[in-house]
């Protein structure tokens, strides 16, 4: 009797496969959102800015300085604008996030072979801009060089870079795969934070305990079906990420979906943990689009890498399945990471889903005493 | 005002505020998201794995090899000896791996050949580009120390970074969170909070009230604003006394555009809880909201270097005018030509936004 039964797990999962069968919404969002979402931002996001508004005050006027303002433009990155003495009030007002100040003097100094330097203002109210520019100053005051003294004077010391498994450095290959662990972690947490939270509200679990079925059947029979559910729009996302942004698989398919079931069932069972502790479906969806939503953007090393976090927060990190699933999604589709090398995610992630599975199946209280 | 209006307003407040828990999700959850997300992101990288390969006896590479260590971005990564760089990134242990002319550094800069190659997992791109760019300064300013001003590039661009000098991440993140905390407890807030009525059956007894349909809208939604704009005010609070972030503008426009946005929200999530059939179905179409809501408002990505039909999309993001009126009040100042372009876009949202949920809503009541 208090063994577990497959035949009664199975009862509670098909009926749950027939809950989601007459919910056609939910069961078309479950397949259907992450493809669309991940197709959506994956053409959305991109870390590289372009067409930075750049006011440029030239108290120059000479040659060397329109030459510098060329180099600029050609960047790609900037559009010169003339700002003349407005540019940092056009820097307030939003309408350049940039400003060059061009001193007079520039370019009689450049033709007397000597050391300029001109000064470049950020608009440090938009960190995702200065970051990036932060990235290309390196390059464009190279060609600066070389465009203003003409000769190519070749530094003593310089740095060749090889950029291993993503040589274009191209963004989508980055984010998609950090995109999927994002949404599918997200939709799992969803799908299952209200199953148990609804059958306390509606009475009916009353009935499902008055049966001879066990808390650890219930919480099989209410994984499994969603976990097939998740897969199935993860099984797109992959096909998406291959055929519409021609993100390289180099790993392998199968540690692929074992990182995604295992990925899957954390998720499906810490939603279901919260259904359970809370048996308020109000409660229960607010706490799991709180600890679900920006958790997962935020904390998972999507944009801010973990390592840079503060200690306690990089520890912290660690409690949070996504963190694990990103490292390893990204190992396997670009660096082609096997089973040794991503021995710590796997190991993490199996003892997170091992974990909520638990939490949920001790809080999970079979009396019928209200909270 | 009406007092059925007023008992209304009144019970929708006692009903929210009534549970502990819900109290604590309400006050507790904005706040702990604030200080978790301020203290724990960084717009700084650190901590990058690093190796180095270099002979023993190449002091030019040594002192350069001293100054990636001092610099605090990097960590050192040791290896075995005859180990192949590639495979050191391969299985995880560095990010990047600096490999030094064999014959010597010092000598190959002498030759006019000082190339230091350097091998970026690329399969983290954020990380790897930082890794190009630390390395680019490292080296210059090393080369400018061993070989005089003569190493020093012609041009040099002297950068000043506007209203946060000093680069604090707290100062760059906490209005960005701010605005996503905000936007994401009031949605989830209203869009269950209707729908709940109707599972419950809760809602003929409101119908049944002697009130025009505009009025039970406004006893619905009226609540709401003020919790909203209540954790507003405590989360502001918060950024200012834990982090320090200033609020250089006038703080009503602060308040005034928090209100504004407020109403959008709280509109949004009113019409999300119109259209779902039960609750599973309104914390979905939260979701549906919230997500490109945040993704597509600037906080994370610029919105400029989105392709232009997805800019247009990000343009009928409430949270997007939000931010820049965040942005602009608490680190710019007093702009009056940002503050209200941006706070006629999210009036005329909320507009929308109010007219939507009243035509709904008159649906869902008839």
């Amino acid at each position: 009797m208090n063994s577990f039964n497959l035949h009664r797990a199975y009862s509670v999962a098909r009926k749950e496969v027939m809950h989601l069968l007459r919910d056609p919404f939910t069961l078309a969002l479950a397949l259907g959102l992450p493809v669309v979402l991940v197709t959506f931002f994956g053409y959305a996001i991109d870390f590289e800015v372009r067409d930075i508004t750049l006011a440029v005050a030239d108290h120059d006027q000479g040659p060397a300085a329109r030459r510098l303002k060329e180099v600029f433009s050609a960047s790609g990155y900037f559009i010169p604008v003339e700002g003349g003495d407005r540019a940092i009030p056009l820097m307030d007002s939003g309408r350049a996030a940039a400003a060059l100040f061009i001193e007079p003097g520039f370019s009689r100094t450049v033709r007397g072979g000597g050391r300029v330097s001109a000064q470049l203002v950020m608009d440090g109210s938009d960190n995702s801009k200065v970051t990036a520019v932060m990235g290309y100053l390196q390059g464009i005051q190279a060609s600066a060089g070389k465009k203003l003294t003409g000769a190519a004077s070749a530094p003593p010391l310089s740095v060749e870079t090889r950029f291993l498994y993503n040589p274009e450095l191209n963004s989508r290959w980055f984010t998609v795969p950090g995109l999927l662990s994002i949404i599918i972690g997200l939709l799992g947490i969803l799908l299952t934070a209200l199953t148990v939270a609804r059958e306390w509200e509606n009475g009916s679990m009353e009935m499902l305990l008055a049966t001879p079925v066990r808390p650890l059947e219930i919480i099989a029979g209410k994984i499994a079906p969603y976990a097939a559910l998740v897969l199935g729009g993860a099984t797109l996302v992959y096909l998406a990420a291959r055929l519409v942004f021609g993100v390289p698989f180099a790993g392998s398919h199968l540690l692929f979906v074992l990182a995604c079931l295992l990925f899957v069932v954390a998720s499906l069972a810490q939603g279901l943990f919260i259904s359970v502790a809370t048996r308020q479906q109000q409660v229960a969806m607010q706490l799991s689009l709180i600890t679900g939503l920006l958790p997962s953007m935020l904390l998972s090393g999507f944009i801010f890498p973990v390592e840079s976090m503060p200690v306690f927060f990089n520890y912290f990190t660690m409690l949070l399945p996504p963190r694990w699933f990103m490292e390893a999604v990204r190992g396997i589709f670009l660096r082609g990471a096997g089973l040794r090398e991503l021995a710590v995610p796997f190991l993490a992630l199996g003892a997170l889903s091992f974990a909520l599975v638990t939490l949920a199946l001790k809080s999970f209280k079979t009396d019928l005493e209200p909270l | 005002m009406n007092p059925t209006l007023k008992a209304f307003i009144k019970k929708e407040l006692v009903q929210t505020l009534r549970d502990t828990r819900m109290r604590a999700l309400l006050f507790g959850a904005p706040l702990i998201q604030l200080t978790v997300f301020g203290f724990a992101l960084s717009t700084e990288i650190k901590n990058l794995k690093l190796a180095v390969f270099r002979q023993p006896a190449d002091m030019v590479a040594q002192r350069l090899e001293g100054d990636f260590f001092a610099s605090g971005w990097f960590k050192r990564v040791e290896f075995e000896p005859g180990a192949d760089p590639v495979e050191i990134i391969a299985s995880g242990s560095a990010d990047a791996v600096l490999v030094m002319p064999p014959g010597g550094l010092g000598r190959a800069a002498g030759r006019g050949e000082g190339k230091i190659q350097l091998l970026a997992d690329a399969s983290n791109a954020t990380k790897a580009r930082v890794v190009e760019t630390y390395a680019k300064s490292i080296v210059a300013a090393r080369a400018a120390k061993e070989y005089g001003t003569a190493a020093e590039p012609p041009v040099r661009l002297d950068v000043r970074v506007l209203y946060n000098p000093a680069m604090e991440s707290s100062v760059f993140l906490v209005p960005g969170v701010m605005g996503m905390v905000i936007c994401l407890i009031t949605i989830i807030l209203t869009a269950m909070s209707l729908t709940r009525e109707r599972e419950l059956g809760t809602f003929e007894t409101i119908i049944s009230a002697p009130l025009s349909d505009g009025e039970i809208l406004l006893g619905k939604i009226l609540p709401f604003i003020l919790l909203g704009m209540a954790v507003f005010t405590l989360v502001m609070l918060a950024g200012w006394l834990l982090f320090g972030v200033p609020v250089r503008g006038p703080l009503w426009q602060l308040l005034l555009g928090a209100f504004i946005f407020v109403i959008t929200t709280v509109s949004v999530g009113t019409s999300i809880s119109t259209i779902a059939k039960n609750q599973q179905q309104a914390m979905l179409g939260g979701f549906m909201f919230l997500f490109p809501a945040i993704l597509l408002s600037g906080i994370m990505f610029p919105v400029e270097s989105m392709p232009r039909a997805i800019m247009g999309a990000a343009y009928l993001d409430p949270l997007l005018y939000f931010m820049r009126i965040l942005r602009c009040v608490m680190l710019k100042g007093d702009v009056p030509y940002v503050f209200w372009a941006n706070l006629g876009a999210l009036a005329l949202m909320a507009a929308f936004g109010a007219g939507l949920a009243y035509n709904r809503f008159k649906q869902t009541l008839n």
